[in-house]
């Protein structure tokens, strides 16, 4: 039926198997936007968020799906910038799971906000001294750069590329590309660590605040380093998850193996430093304002220190040494498992950098407060997930995502499909025959 | 006419709240709510999404009966000023300059029609000085008459706090242009909990005036970010580089201790 | 035009950049963005001229000066009055709250009578007219029928022209059955009458005191004049006055003051004769006072004797010797000491033993009639209007019993007892009520024992309240004749607070009438005309205002031109003429009661061995508990560790709890010999072990979803017990089990 818009040399599952994957994520989806309606005609009153947690489940959401969309510029920087050809194929993918991650992210904060209608005072009104000044303002930018990273792909689409305007303007937008992963490298830079600065600056709330590094708190740079570090791994998983899905392999083994060494020496090294920054601020930062480790881990149900050492060494140090170590990576199951815990390790991070800093008392006399989220707050934060399954779902069956798919996976030969295409198709098809797909 | 001893230089208003002398009446809470709009709901027994610009803690010395001792400790947004005048942690990061601090008067504003609800502010506060409107205001047919006109309500999805009753001087200012003055006296401008306290507890004025109540209770130190030179004086999380504008002062050891940092106190302290 | 795949495209796109490049979407969005922040269903309030209004307030006894500040005819905000003597500028959170009670929907909008069953909530308008000739008529046939005292009426003002007009009013129709409702100034009255021999009320020159010894009085919760003593409570601190707290519970009194004494509960009589005794044995006393200006001494000497020593009175109270023999030292040694009861807001009165017990402290250090002194103060009356007239029919009416047994030979010194009330209901003796008035009380919801009231007042047939708002009572009566609120009427208010001068506010209208209500004295002065006779001639009056006038006739010009008329200049009898007693002294022996049954504690109700703990009301500064309800803000400052939805808190201490079993927060059932309810637990290190604490003025059935529902009742918990010696309620609590819900 639809086979006209699959790319060629590739197989796809029947229409009916993949209308029905869209139907389910569909209803998740659904759900999520019944509960984004909710919390946007009645207000934040639909959530379990509360003065003494004004960030919730959403802001990690947001700043987890952040983290792990790091993928699209790390790879991009590696590959346009680097001269890191081999990951071409899989650069790709990473913008588009990038492109994914952001559009949710935005759309998070659309919802997050409790006067959606003006979110743009931000621009308008902006506070050049506000860290989410900058969120805002990078953000935007690097949405639109992803956007426009996303868009020659959807131009390759077979039909689509056949039209001489799209299939020159996919070309032409390749050979900038690299302009665009460099802007869109330099804007992660600051995003990121600009969403690090978000917690980090925090000077009132000692759990949060890091000192200065420069003009930036330390966690500036850690949120950097680490989206560099965590993003690639999570561009790993979710091609693993395809794969898997697939029941093919997409990728070929040379390029996931690169970007799982240059993921895990990333991963060591922002450890490292993480480490440090830990060690210097339960010694230094939090006793000078008057604190003791011990207070933010104690007399609560929930933080203790065990939430630290799963951080650091399970999803932290674990994973990164695995990664390092090539006998580990090159071990699929092994690699499978330590881009799940680096996975883990970042949003565990996040949550930590958000919503432990809300449970914290910081006046002696107020109380560890626990919050969990209500149901619009989940849905909501799930709704991104089932917009980036079917968003995944759709790429793939119809664009090149994977160049090295139909090497990989040879087609037997089978009767030609044209007789399924309808006529109109088929004139145009043959009215154009010289052209080729453009290459990625 | 009395003099006032800071003419012409900036003002520095804030408070100083004899806690030896707080009640835990709860009349300055009420007093704020009438004289700023505060809206109220049905069911306000949940304290963490209860608007009250000021609210009153109870503190207590932890230990058990019949050695308990206990405190009440009214805690207005504390108008900070940061390392630096003007780099309060919630002004500094608001993206949309929604908040800001007044170097004329250093009074940390609140622009409603500009707060788009991002709740950062809140999350910067130490003090949870800050509320976010959850729903929108509803007042019960009729009791809308009872508004101040003076201050404008304010609308579902926003965050709001103590004002220092910015109205109240701005009101004062007006009337003293009108008159040809450019400078208050200090009864001019007094905030409503102030006004209303039965105990007296709570002390307002400029705190860079020599002349000023608040000055000669607290006798800030310039040099060292306005910490109080009077040793029964003290301010909330000290260590933190806030640098509030509110003061307070107790006879108390433990209530002193229990201000500055987590002492270990234990948790049964409650939200009033 | 045949729209292709290609032009479809170029169109779209072109569409998309073009309209982005327009103004429009950017003219649309600030649009939205303005929009919300004008959104149509946010009040705007309207600007207009301000004015400060000077009046008093009657939302509670305390009556305190306050400014009222109005924005065109829309009150917006409500002050304390800088220059007023009592609370000099401050106001509590119900008077700064005041502006819900004008506007607030349980405000009863205009006359209404009873359509459906007692309580069902189901109401008929109906015209004044109709309204008042209802009542008249009623009372008319009553009357004829020649039984006028079976007409009552409950006030919750004793003094000032509205509750003498209702006196009167009932005088003249020939019923005995003024009551007001219960208070800690029914025991004051009472000592100062057994005690001085003088027929007036207690004052206190709280300021000038330098050692306060505090038997269980809420100085902060609402004894006396909330606002005037948290002013004073500022004032002892500037002063280094020093307050000790004696009560079991760590209130906010006892947090504020210097030292916390808990004391079992119903013992603080037994530990003031305890520090008597010290006083006593150590000649601490002031020997002046007691030689030459008393009498009864060695009656009440062997009395505290025999059986408050330090050792016994410490095994009863459960406060160490040590403490005892020095608080006795210290007030003995104060320069002016004084020691004052009434437990919490005083809202029982409490024995007439633990008032003369206490009392005999401040006799035997000699602090009477002196400055920082307790000081016998004359009533406050409205003595510009001619005596009644009483015909035939009122003369016999008058000459009954009353219904409450107050001033029979059982209990000649009381004047009203209304805790009786009930069982004289239930038992039909000496007679049943007809009908009953119920001008500013709420009984069925604020007596002890509420049960016990609701049932007694289904034995009346006819109810008539005056209530501005939907209260309990309100909601329970068969006609209702709304009085104008608080900010909407004239009225005087004479001070009965204890404030130590001679004083009266005027409650001045700061606007007019918002409902359809009429003033309670003009409703009375009309029900007098439609009866006609001696009634009408007995209130002569065109309107209440004129009659308030005549009234206050020798004040009026004061009143009228300062908004309150004061004797600053008042002071006491001096010891030689003070006490017009028999022997013209001072009375420790109390007119030769039997000092041992006089002081014996009261009992609380139902011992079957079942109960083991006690429960106890506590009055909280921020929960009215009289007739008013709490508007919204004073629901929103109640702490969330008493009330959390519509649970209430009970507090217990942590080793009580433990013993059971609780943990903080938990359910638990609550049971006592009258009832038993739901409640949660908060544990605290403020109270004594082995007891249960009980916030009063929370569970209102009546007014509206900002207030009822909301916790329980501790009045359906707790009763009354009667006093033997005087007929006052002399309940401290009751007994209790809590077990797991
Ligand atoms: N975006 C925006 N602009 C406006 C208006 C608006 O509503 N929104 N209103 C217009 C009007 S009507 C006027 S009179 C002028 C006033 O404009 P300005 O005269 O500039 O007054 P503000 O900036 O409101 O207040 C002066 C200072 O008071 C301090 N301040 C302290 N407390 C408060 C507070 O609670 N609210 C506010 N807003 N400031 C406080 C602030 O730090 C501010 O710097 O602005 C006009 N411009
Ligand atoms: N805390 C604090 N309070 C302040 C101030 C402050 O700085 N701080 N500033 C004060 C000052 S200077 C001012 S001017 C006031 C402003 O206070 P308000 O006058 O209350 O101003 P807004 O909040 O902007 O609300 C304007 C309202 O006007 C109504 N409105 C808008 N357009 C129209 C129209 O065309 N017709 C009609 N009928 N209604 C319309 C909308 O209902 C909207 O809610 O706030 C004062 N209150
Ligand atoms: S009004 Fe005064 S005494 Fe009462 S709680 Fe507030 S500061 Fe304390
Ligand atoms: S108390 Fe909180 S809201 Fe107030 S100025 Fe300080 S940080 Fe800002
Ligand atoms: S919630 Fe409003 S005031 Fe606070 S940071 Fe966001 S925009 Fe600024
Ligand atoms: S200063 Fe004004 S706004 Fe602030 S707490 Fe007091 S009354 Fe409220
Ligand atoms: S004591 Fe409080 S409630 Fe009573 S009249 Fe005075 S201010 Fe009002
Ligand atoms: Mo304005």
């Amino acid at each position: 039926m639809d086979s006209a818009l699959i790319p060629k040399g590739v197989k796809r599952c029947p229409i009916w198997q993949f209308a029905l994957g869209l139907g389910i994520a569909g209803a998740v989806l659904l759900w999520g936007v019944y509960a984004m309606f909710l919390c946007w005609f009645k207000g934040l009153n639909q959530t379990n968020m509360n003065d003494y947690y004004g960030f919730a489940l959403w802001i990690w959401a947001d700043l987890a799906v952040i983290a792990l969309g790091g993928g699209a510029f790390f790879t991009g920087l590696l590959k346009y910038v680097f001269g890191k050809d081999e990951l071409k194929n899989i650069i790709n993918y990473a913008v588009l799971i990038g492109f994914i991650c952001y559009s949710s992210a935005l759309l998070i904060l659309a919802i997050d906000v409790g006067q959606p209608l003006r979110s743009w005072f931000i621009f308008w009104h902006a506070n050049v001294h506000s860290m989410l000044t900058e969120v805002a303002f990078c953000l935007s930018c690097y949405f639109c750069v992803l956007t426009i990273e996303y868009i020659p792909l959807i131009l390759e689409n077979r039909q689509l590329d056949k039209v001489p305007f799209v299939h020159n303007l996919s070309h032409s937008m390749h050979e900038y590309m690299a302009v665009f992963a460099a802007t869109g490298a330099f804007l992660s830079f600051f995003h990121q660590g600009s969403l690090g600065g978000v917690a980090g600056v925090l000077f009132g709330r000692p759990f949060a605040y890091r000192e200065h590094l420069f003009i930036w708190p330390w966690t500036f740079f850690l949120f950097t380093w680490s989206a560099a570090a965590y993003g690639p791994c999570f561009t790993l998983l979710v091609t693993r998850i395809t794969e898997k899905i697939a029941r093919k392999q997409l990728v070929k083994d040379a390029t996931i193996q690169l970007l799982a060494k240059i993921a895990g020496w990333m991963m060591f090294t922002y450890i490292i430093a993480k480490i440090i920054d830990t060690i210097y601020w339960a010694t230094t930062t939090a006793p000078s304002l008057g604190f003791s480790l011990k207070e933010f881990y104690s007399n609560n149900p929930v933080y203790g220190f065990s939430i630290l050492f799963i951080e650091i060494v399970v999803c932290g140090v674990l994973p990164a040494v695995m990664l390092v170590i090539p006998k580990v990576r090159s071990n699929r199951l092994l690699l499978t498992l330590a881009t799940v815990l680096a996975v883990i390790g970042v949003s565990l991070n996040r949550w930590v950098m958000v919503l432990q800093v809300m449970a914290v008392p910081v006046m002696s006399f107020d109380t560890w407060v626990m919050y969990y989220p209500s149901w619009q707050e989940v849905a909501t934060t799930i709704l991104p997930v089932a917009y980036g399954v079917i968003l995944i779902m759709i790429s793939y069956r119809y664009l090149p995502i994977f160049p090295q798919e139909a090497e990989l996976n040879p087609l037997e030969p089978e009767t030609p499909v044209a007789a399924e295409m309808d006529s109109q198709e088929a004139t145009e098809a043959d009215a154009d025959p010289e052209l080729t797909p453009a290459e990625a | 006419m009395k003099h006032t001893g800071n003419i012409g230089k900036p003002k520095r208003y804030g408070m100083v709240i004899d806690l030896d002398k707080c009640t835990g009446c709860g009349t300055c809470m009420v007093a704020c709510m009438a004289e700023n709009n505060v809206p109220f709901k049905k069911d306000e027994s949940n304290k963490l999404d209860s608007i009250t610009w000021l609210r009153v803690y109870r503190l207590t010395n932890g230990k058990p009966y019949p050695d308990n001792e206990v405190c009440y400790l009214p805690r207005p947004c504390q108008h900070c000023a940061g390392k630096h005048e003007g780099h309060s942690p919630c002004v500094s990061v608001c993206p949309a300059t929604a908040t800001d601090y007044d170097q004329e008067t250093g009074i940390v504003s609140q622009i409603y029609t500009r707060c788009f609800g991002c709740r950062y502010c809140m999350a910067a506060c130490p003090y949870h000085a800050r509320y976010f409107n959850w729903w929108d205001p509803v007042w019960p047919k009729g009791m809308e008459k009872a508004l101040n006109p003076n201050v404008s309500a304010r609308m579902r999805g926003i965050v709001e706090k103590c004002s220092f009753c910015f109205h109240r001087y701005q009101k004062a200012m007006e009337k003293a242009h009108m008159e040809g003055r450019r400078e208050l006296e200090e009864d001019e401008y007094q905030t409503a909990c102030t006004q209303a306290c039965p105990a007296g507890a709570i002390t307002f004025g400029d705190l860079n005036n020599p002349e000023h109540k608040v000055h000669q209770i607290a006798q800030p130190d310039p040099a060292k970010g306005g910490r109080p030179r009077n040793p029964k004086v003290f301010r909330l999380l000290e260590e933190l580089e806030t640098n509030p504008k509110v003061y307070y002062l107790s006879s108390r050891e433990w209530v002193q201790e229990a201000c500055h940092k987590p002492h270990l106190l234990d948790q049964k302290t409650a939200h009033h | 035009m045949k729209i292709d795949r290609r032009s479809f495209l170029a169109l779209s796109v072109g569409g998309t950049v073009g309209t982005a490049l327009t103004p429009l979407p950017w003219k649309i969005q600030d649009d939205l963005a303005i929009w919300t922040q004008m959104w149509p269903w946010t009040p705007d309030p309207l600007d207009g001229e301000n004015t400060f209004t000077h009046t008093v307030s009657t939302l509670c006894r305390g009556g305190c000066g306050v400014t009222v500040r109005k924005v065109g005819d829309r009150v917006v905000k409500i002050e304390g009055r800088e220059d007023y003597p009592t609370n000099q500028g401050g106001v509590c959170n119900l008077c700064a709250s005041g502006m819900q009670m004008l506007y607030g929907p349980t405000r009863i909008p205009h006359p209404i009578k009873r359509v459906g069953d007692r309580g069902a909530g189901q109401w008929a308008r109906i015209s004044w007219e109709e309204a008042l000739s209802m009542v008249a008529e009623q009372l008319g046939e009553i009357r004829q029928a020649g039984q006028p005292e079976t007409v009552a009426c409950l006030s919750s003002r004793k003094y000032g022209s509205v509750a003498e007009l209702l006196k009167r009013f009932l005088t003249a129709y020939g019923s005995p059955n003024f009551m007001v409702t219960p208070s800690m100034m029914d025991a004051y009255d009472m000592t100062l009458k057994r005690m001085h021999g003088v027929d007036g009320r207690m004052g206190f020159d709280l300021e000038n005191a330098d050692y306060v010894l505090s038997f269980g009085s809420g100085l902060i919760e609402g004894w006396g004049n909330t606002a005037y003593m948290i002013h004073t409570n500022s004032v002892w601190k500037e002063r280094k006055a020093t307050v000790k707290q004696i009560e079991p519970r760590l209130s906010n009194t006892a947090a504020k003051s210097d030292q916390w004494i808990p004391v079992t509960p119903g013992t603080e009589a037994i530990l003031a004769l305890g520090i008597a005794y010290v006083i006593i044995k150590e000649s601490l006393y002031d020997y002046d006072f007691v030689n030459n200006f008393s009498t009864g001494f060695e009656e009440f000497r062997s009395a505290v004797l025999s059986g408050y020593s330090p050792g016994n009175v410490a095994k009863q109270t459960g406060v160490d010797q040590s403490t005892i023999v020095t608080l006795a030292r210290e007030f003995a040694r104060a320069r002016r000491p004084m020691a004052l009861c009434g437990r919490g807001q005083g809202t029982v009165p409490g024995g007439l033993g633990e008032s003369v017990a206490v009392h005999a402290l401040n006799a035997l250090v000699g602090n009477i009639n002196r400055p920082g002194g307790v000081w016998a103060m004359p009533r406050p009356a409205v003595d510009g209007w001619a005596a009644p007239a009483l015909d035939a029919s009122a003369q016999a009416g008058l000459a009954k019993p009353r219904l409450d047994g107050a001033g029979s030979a059982a209990f000649p010194f009381a004047e009203q007892l209304f805790n009786r009330v009930p069982e004289a209901l239930a038992t039909g003796s000496p007679y049943p009520l007809k009908a009953l008035f119920v001008y500013e009380a709420n009984p069925l919801f604020s007596t002890p024992g509420a049960a016990k009231v609701r049932e007694a007042f289904d034995q009346i047939p006819f109810i008539v309240s005056f209530a501005s708002h939907m209260d309990e009572t309100a909601m329970a009566a068969d006609l209702i004749l709304p009085n104008h609120a608080h900010l909407e009427r004239w009225e005087d208010v004479p001070d009965t607070s204890g404030f130590h001068q001679p004083m009266i506010g005027l409650v001045q209208p700061v606007v007019e009438p918002i409902r359809d209500t009429m003033h309670t004295g003009d409703a009375l002065l009309r029900l007098a005309a439609a009866l006609g006779g001696t009634m009408a001639a007995s209130m002569p009056w065109e309107n209440y205002k004129a009659c308030l006038q005549e009234g206050l006739a020798s004040r009026w010009s004061q009143l009228e031109a300062d908004g309150f008329w004061i004797d600053n200049r008042y002071r006491p009898d001096t010891w030689s003429l003070a006490f017009p007693t028999p022997s013209g002294k001072f009375d420790f022996g109390v007119a030769g009661s039997d000092l041992k049954a006089l002081f014996a504690p009261a009992q609380p109700e139902g011992d079957d061995g079942s109960y083991n703990l006690k429960l106890i009301p506590y009055d909280s500064v921020r929960i009215p508990n009289g007739p008013v309800g709490s508007p919204p803000f004073l629901v929103k400052i109640v702490s969330d560790t008493v009330l959390k939805g519509n649970d209430l808190f009970v507090e217990v201490n942590p080793e009580t709890a433990k013993a059971a079993g609780f943990v903080e927060g938990d359910h638990a059932v609550l049971k006592t010999p009258l009832g038993s309810a739901t409640v949660r637990v908060h544990l605290s290190d403020g109270l004594m072990p082995g007891l249960v604490a009980i916030p009063r003025g929370l569970g209102h059935t009546a007014f509206d979803g900002y207030l009822a529902e909301k916790g329980i009742n501790a009045n359906d918990l707790i009763g009354s017990v009667e006093d033997a010696a005087s007929g006052l309620d002399a309940a401290w609590g009751i007994l209790a089990s809590l077990v797991k819900a």
